[in-house]
C-alpha cells in the first residue's frame, strides 16, 4: 500500500529524518519519520506582553498500516507544501475480502480505528457480492478476478449471464385462498386453469405471522423456456420477495437446482428496496448479462433489460411482492406518471387511471399508492412499506379479489343470460349454461422470449467469433511459437462484445427510424419523454415527439377523436394506431403490421381530410380556425372532448372546433361545400347555420336527425338498413325518387365563388332560420338530397373520403 | 470451548401465574429464553439446573413479580485458534460458508489448500482437488477459527483448512 501524507498535516513541513530503511519491517502506529512545521503562537514576552512569535515543531509521521518498507518517495530534507506520497509498504494481507467486520484472510478486525486511522479498514473491500449473504464483501481487485473467472468460463461454455425476474416475468403469485378452493371444486369454472398452480406455505409470513399459502401460477412453457435458455445463459434469480419465498418458488420451478443453482438474490440482500442494480450481481462490468423483467423502472431501463409484457393470470392481483417498488405505471389509458413524479402524481392516479383498471386493483393500488418509493434507509418509511407489504397480503387473503370477480362474472352471465332467454324463443335450462370462467391461461410470452434470447446469444457470439478470429489472425503471426496460453485468454477477455451495445442494434434495427406521437395515452401533464413507455420505446430507438411534423411516422392514439388524431389525418403517410401497437411490436421485437392496430377514425374526424387537390383550402381553413380563439383546444389533448361532443350535436360535422364568430363561418362553409359537394339549395341553410351564438342550443335540438345523416353520407350507404330511423328512410326513399338537382351540381362552382365573396365581405343575405322544427327538418332534408345525388354522380367528394 | 457458567436472570411473572405451578412455569420459560441464545460473546446451549430461585418481588404499583433466578448453562465461546467441525451450507468463488453449530464461519479462498480449486461448473458447485476431497453444499469440514468478532446478536468467524488434519471429514 502506497502511504500517503494526510491534508490535516500543517503544511509547509520540512522532512527532517527518516526512521526506516527500505526492507525493515513497521508495525501500526510505529514512527516513520520525523518532520517540523512552523506556527506563529502567541506567547509573553519577559515584560508580559502577548506577542505573536514564529516558532519550529519537530513532529513524527506514524504508519497507519504494518508491513515491510518498500521505496522511499521522499527524502531527508524535503520541503512539502501538500499531501504526497511518502513509502511504499508491502502489507502481509491486503484484506480484500472480509467477513463480518473481519478480514477473512488474516482474521484481523476491520472496523477497528483509532487517532491515527484515515479511512477504515472496511472501506477496502466495499463491493458485496455474493446471492446470498451480505456479511461477505471484496474489494475491487477481487471482485474483478472472480467475475474474469466467470466470464472466462461462460465464453468457453459459449454461454452468457441471464438475471431472471420471478414475480410477473415467470410466474405469477397469489394469497387469495379462493384459489385454493376452486383448486379442490371440480365444479368450478376454474377449476381446469387451475390444475397445474403450485402452493406453498410461509410460516413467518402474512398477516399476524400465522403463516399463509402462496399460490403459484408457472407462465405457460416456463419449464421448456428454462431448460432451453439454460443452455445458452447461467441463470440467476433476482426478485423482491423475501429470501423464503424465492427459495420456494426455485424449489418449484428448479428443483434439482441445476438451473439457478443457488444465484438467487432476493430483497433481504439486495440492498435497496426500491431497485434493482445490476452492480450487486456484476460489480465490475455487465457486457454478458441479460435482464428479463416486467417492469423497467426498478432497473432504470438499463440496456441490458429485455422488457417481458407482464404475466397476469390471477385476475387483477398484480405483483404482490410490489409494496416496496415504486408505483408502477400502467401503460395504455391509464399510464401513470414518470418514476421521479410517483409520489406527487399518486393521487392523481386515481383520478385518471380507472378506466381499464379492475376494481378490485384499483383498491391493491390504493394501498400501495401510500407507499410511495423512497430511501431504503429510512427506517420509518421502511417500516411503514413493511406495513403495507403485509397490508396488502391481508387485503388478498380477506377480500379475496378472485372471487368477487369471479362473482361478477357470474351475475354478467346472469344476467345476459336473462336477456337472450327473453327474446329467443329456445328454452334453455339455467343449469346447463356454462359459466363463463374468470381465469385464462392463453400466455405466449415466454415463447416469443425465447425467440429473442437466442437471438441476442445468436448476435453476441457472431460478434465474439468475428473480433477474435481477426484479432488471433493478426495475432497467431505475431506470437509464432510462443505459448499463447495465459496471454491468449486476455486477450479474449477484451473482445467480448458488450450486450449494452448489441441488444440496442438488434432492437434500433427492428424499430429504429420510427417517430411517434402519443395522444391520451399519457395523462395531461406528464413528461412526455419520460414516462414508461416513453423510456421503453426509446430503447428501441424509436423517437418520441410532441407534435405532429412531416417527419412523424405514427400517431399512437390512446383515444379516438383527439385534435392529434385529426391533425394525424392531414399525413397520408401517418399512421393512426392504438397504443396496443405500440405495445405489442415492443414486446414482440417486430414491426407488427399496422393494419389490425389502425384507429377506426370517426368518420366526422375524417371529413375534414381533403382529396390533394383542395388540401391548400383545407389548410387554410384549418389554420384559420386554428389560429384563432380555438388555438388553445386544438393543443389540448383532452380538453377538446367536450367542444367536440358539442359540435357532434349540432349537426355539424366537427370537422374543426369552431367556434361562432364571423370568420369561422366562413371557413365552415367553405369546408361544408367542400364536403357536400355543390348544391345551391344549401345555401340558404348554410347562412342558416352560420347563425349567432344563441342559435345554439337550437341547432342541437335539430342535430338528433341530422347527425346520422352526416354518417351516411361520408361511410356512403353502407348499412342503411340497420338505420331504422326515419330519416334514412326518407334518404333510402330519395334514391328512388329522381330528382332534378343533379343538373344542379354543374353550375355550382360558380355559385360556391359568389357565395365566398359574399362571406368575405359580410354581406349575407337574410337571416333563413326557421323557427319551426318540421320545416327546419324539411330543410335538412333536402341538402341531405343533394348531397347523396353528388354522392352518385359526382367523383370528388368520394375519393375525399377515400383518401381519409 | 465450552464452560459451565453460572448467571443470573430476572424473570417477571404476571400475577395470573402466581399458584402452585410458579416453580414449573419458571423453569419453562428460562429454558424458553436462555438456550440458544447469543450474547454476542457467546452461545448458551442448555441451561443445566437452577441453583437459586430466590424469593419473588412483588413490584409496587402493576402486581407483577420479580425473580431472580441463579442458574447453571452450559455456553460456548469460540475462540480463535480453536478446532470445530462444521457443515457447509454454500460454496462461492470467494470462499465457503460454514456453519459450526450456531456459528457461521467464513473460509475465505486464501484458507483452503491450493490443490482444492474452485469447479462451478458441476451441479451444484463444488471445490475440488479432483481426487478425494470434495466440498459442497453439506459437505462435513475440519476447520480452525482464524478469527472471531461479536456482532449484537450473532457472532461471525473466520476459519480455515490450510493447515494439516484440516479439510472434508
Amino acid at each position: 500500500m502506497l502511504l500517503r501524507l494526510p491534508p490535516s498535516l500543517h503544511y509547509p513541513i520540512t522532512i527532517t529524518s527518516l526512521l526506516k530503511k527500505e526492507g525493515d519491517d513497521v508495525e501500526k502506529d510505529e514512527a516513520l519519520l520525523w518532520y517540523v512545521y512552523e506556527a506563529v503562537n502567541e506567547e509573553l514576552d519577559l515584560w508580559g506582553v502577548l506577542k505573536p512569535v514564529l516558532r519550529k515543531y519537530p513532529t513524527r509521521f506514524e504508519s497507519t498500516v504494518d508491513g515491510q518498507i518498500g521505496e522511499w518517495k521522499i527524502s531527508k530534507g524535503d520541503v512539502i507544501h501538500g499531501p504526497v506520497d511518502v513509502v511504499e509498504i508491502t502489507e502481509p494481507c491486503a484484506h480484500e475480502v472480509q467477513f463480518g467486520g473481519m478480514c477473512a484472510e488474516c482474521g484481523k478486525d476491520m472496523t477497528e480505528s483509532s487517532y491515527n486511522t484515515e479511512v477504515m479498514d472496511s472501506v477496502r473491500a466495499p463491493i458485496h457480492m455474493s446471492h446470498d449473504n451480505t456479511t461477505l464483501t471484496v474489494s475491487q481487485k477481487e471482485a474483478t478476478r472472480v467475475e474474469e473467472d466467470a466470464k472466462r468460463r461462460l465464453l468457453a461454455s459459449r454461454r452468457l449471464s441471464l438475471v431472471v425476474d420471478l414475480d410477473q416475468t415467470i410466474i405469477h403469485a397469489t394469497v387469495d385462498p379462493t384459489v385454493g378452493e376452486w383448486k379442490e371444486d371440480k365444479d368450478n369454472p376454474n377449476y381446469e386453469a387451475l390444475k397445474n398452480v403450485r402452493q406453498f406455505r410461509l410460516i413467518d409470513d402474512g398477516p399476524g405471522m400465522r403463516g399463509c399459502w402462496y399460490y403459484i401460477k408457472l407462465r405457460p412453457g416456463l419449464e421448456d423456456f428454462l431448460q432451453n435458455v439454460a443452455e445458452l445463459y447461467e441463470l440467476h434469480i433476482y426478485t423482491m420477495g423475501t429470501r423464503a419465498y424465492a427459495q420456494n418458488i426455485a424449489d418449484i420451478i428448479d428443483p434439482t437446482r441445476k438451473l439457478f443453482g443457488d444465484r438467487i438474490l432476493s430483497r433481504d440482500e439486495s440492498g435497496s428496496l426500491t431497485a434493482k442494480n445490476l452492480q450487486r450481481l456484476f460489480p465490475v462490468d455487465t457486457k454478458m448479462v441479460v435482464i428479463i423483467d416486467d417492469r423497467g423502472d426498478v432497473w432504470r431501463w438499463n440496456q441490458n433489460l429485455i422488457k417481458v409484457s407482464p404475466y397476469d393470470f390471477f385476475v387483477g392481483i398484480g405483483d404482490i411482492n410490489s409494496s416496496f417498488l415504486p408505483q408502477k405505471q400502467e401503460l395504455g389509458a391509464t399510464n401513470k406518471a414518470a418514476l421521479k413524479a410517483a409520489k406527487t402524481e399518486a393521487k392523481e392516479h386515481n383520478v385518471n387511471g380507472t378506466a381499464e383498471q379492475p376494481a378490485d386493483e384499483n383498491q391493491v393500488s390504493a394501498l400501495e399508492q401510500l407507499v410511495t418509493m423512497g430511501g431504503g434507509d429510512n427506517p420509518r418509511l421502511l417500516q411503514e412499506q413493511t406495513n403495507a407489504q403485509e397490508e396488502t397480503i391481508l387485503h388478498q387473503v380477506e377480500d379475496r379479489p378472485l372471487l368477487q370477480k369471479q362473482k361478477e362474472l357470474d351475475a354478467e352471465d346472469d344476467a345476459s343470460a336473462d336477456s337472450s332467454e327473453s327474446t329467443s324463443s329456445i328454452d334453455e335450462p339455467l343449469e346447463n349454461r356454462q359459466r363463463h370462467h374468470l381465469l385464462e391461461d392463453h400466455d405466449r410470452e415466454l415463447f416469443q422470449l425465447q425467440a429473442r434470447l437466442e437471438q441476442v446469444h445468436l448476435q453476441f457470439f457472431e460478434e465474439y467469433d468475428k473480433r477474435r478470429s481477426s484479432e488471433l489472425g493478426g495475432r497467431v503471426a505475431a506470437l509464432r511459437g510462443e505459448k499463447p496460453t495465459f496471454k491468449d485468454k486476455d486477450v479474449d477477455l477484451k473482445l467480448v462484445p458488450d450486450v449494452k451495445e448489441i441488444m440496442p442494434q438488434i432492437k434500433s434495427r427492428i424499430l429504429g427510424g420510427i417517430v411517434v406521437v402519443f395522444s391520451g395515452v399519457l395523462p395531461l401533464g406528464t413528461d412526455t419523454q419520460n414516462a414508461d413507455i416513453s423510456l421503453w420505446a426509446k430503447t428501441f430507438g424509436i423517437v418520441i415527439a410532441s407534435k405532429i411534423n412531416r417527419r412523424t411516422t405514427h400517431l399512437v392514439a390512446g383515444r379516438n377523436r383527439t385534435a392529434k388524431v385529426r391533425e394525424a389525418t392531414r399525413y397520408p403517410d401517418l399512421k393512426i394506431v392504438t397504443t396496443q401497437w405500440l405495445l405489442d411490436c415492443l414486446t414482440n421485437w417486430r414491426h407488427l403490421d399496422e393494419e389490425p392496430y389502425l384507429l377506426p377514425v370517426h368518420p366526422d374526424d375524417r371529413g375534414e381530410l381533403l382529396s390533394p387537390g383542395s388540401r391548400e383550402l383545407a389548410e387554410t381553413s384549418w389554420l384559420s380556425s386554428s389560429d384563432e380563439a380555438t388555438g388553445s383546444v386544438l393543443t389540448d389533448d383532452d380538453g377538446n372532448q367536450e367542444s367536440e361532443d358539442l359540435f357532434k350535436d349540432t349537426g355539424l360535422d366537427s370537422t374543426s372546433p369552431i367556434g361562432y364568430d364571423e370568420d369561422e363561418q366562413a371557413a365552415v362553409h367553405d369546408e361544408l361545400k367542400e364536403f357536400l359537394g355543390s348544391d345551391d339549395e344549401s345555401e340558404s341553410d348554410t347562412d342558416a347555420w352560420g347563425e349567432e351564438p344563441a342559435a345554439a342550443s337550437k341547432k342541437r335540438k335539430r342535430g338528433e336527425g341530422n347527425d346520422g345523416a352526416d354518417d351516411e353520407e361520408s361511410i356512403e350507404d353502407e348499412d342503411e338498413d340497420q338505420q331504422g330511423s326515419r330519416l334514412s328512410q326518407r334518404i333510402k326513399r330519395s334514391y328512388e325518387r329522381s330528382t332534378g338537382l343533379r343538373e344542379v351540381s354543374s353550375v355550382a362552382p360558380v355559385e360556391q365563388q359568389e357565395r365566398d365573396d359574399k362571406v368575405e365581405t359580410g354581406d349575407r343575405p337574410d337571416d333563413g332560420y326557421p323557427e319551426n322544427p318540421d320545416e327546419d327538418e324539411d330543410d335538412l332534408e333536402r341538402e341531405m338530397l343533394a348531397a347523396f345525388e353528388d354522392d352518385e354522380y359526382d367523383e370528388n367528394p368520394e375519393e375525399t373520403t377515400e383518401n381519409v | 470451548m465450552f464452560f459451565l457458567k453460572e448467571e443470573a436472570k430476572v424473570i417477571t411473572l404476571h400475577p395470573s401465574y402466581f399458584g402452585p405451578n410458579m416453580r414449573e412455569y419458571l423453569i419453562t420459560r428460562l429454558n424458553e429464553e436462555e438456550e440458544g441464545r447469543c450474547t454476542g460473546d457467546h452461545f448458551v446451549i442448555c441451561v443445566m439446573d437452577m441453583v437459586d430461585i430466590g424469593e419473588g418481588r412483588v413490584i409496587p404499583s402493576s402486581g407483577h413479580a420479580e425473580y431472580t433466578i441463579k442458574y447453571r448453562a452450559i455456553i460456548w465461546k469460540p475462540f480463535r485458534g480453536e478446532t470445530v467441525d462444521a457443515i457447509v451450507t454454500s460454496v462461492k468463488p470467494t470462499g465457503i460458508f460454514t456453519l459450526a453449530g450456531p456459528l457461521s464461519v467464513f473460509i475465505a479462498r486464501k484458507n483452503i489448500p491450493s490443490d482444492i480449486k474452485w469447479e462451478p461448473n458441476t451441479v451444484p458447485p463444488q471445490y475440488t482437488d479432483h481426487a478425494d476431497q470434495v466440498i459442497e453444499k453439506g459437505t462435513s469440514l475440519r476447520l480452525k477459527i482464524l478469527g472471531v468478532k461479536p456482532d449484537v446478536a450473532a457472532i461471525n468467524a473466520i476459519g480455515t483448512i490450510k493447515e494439516d488434519y484440516l479439510g472434508p471429514l
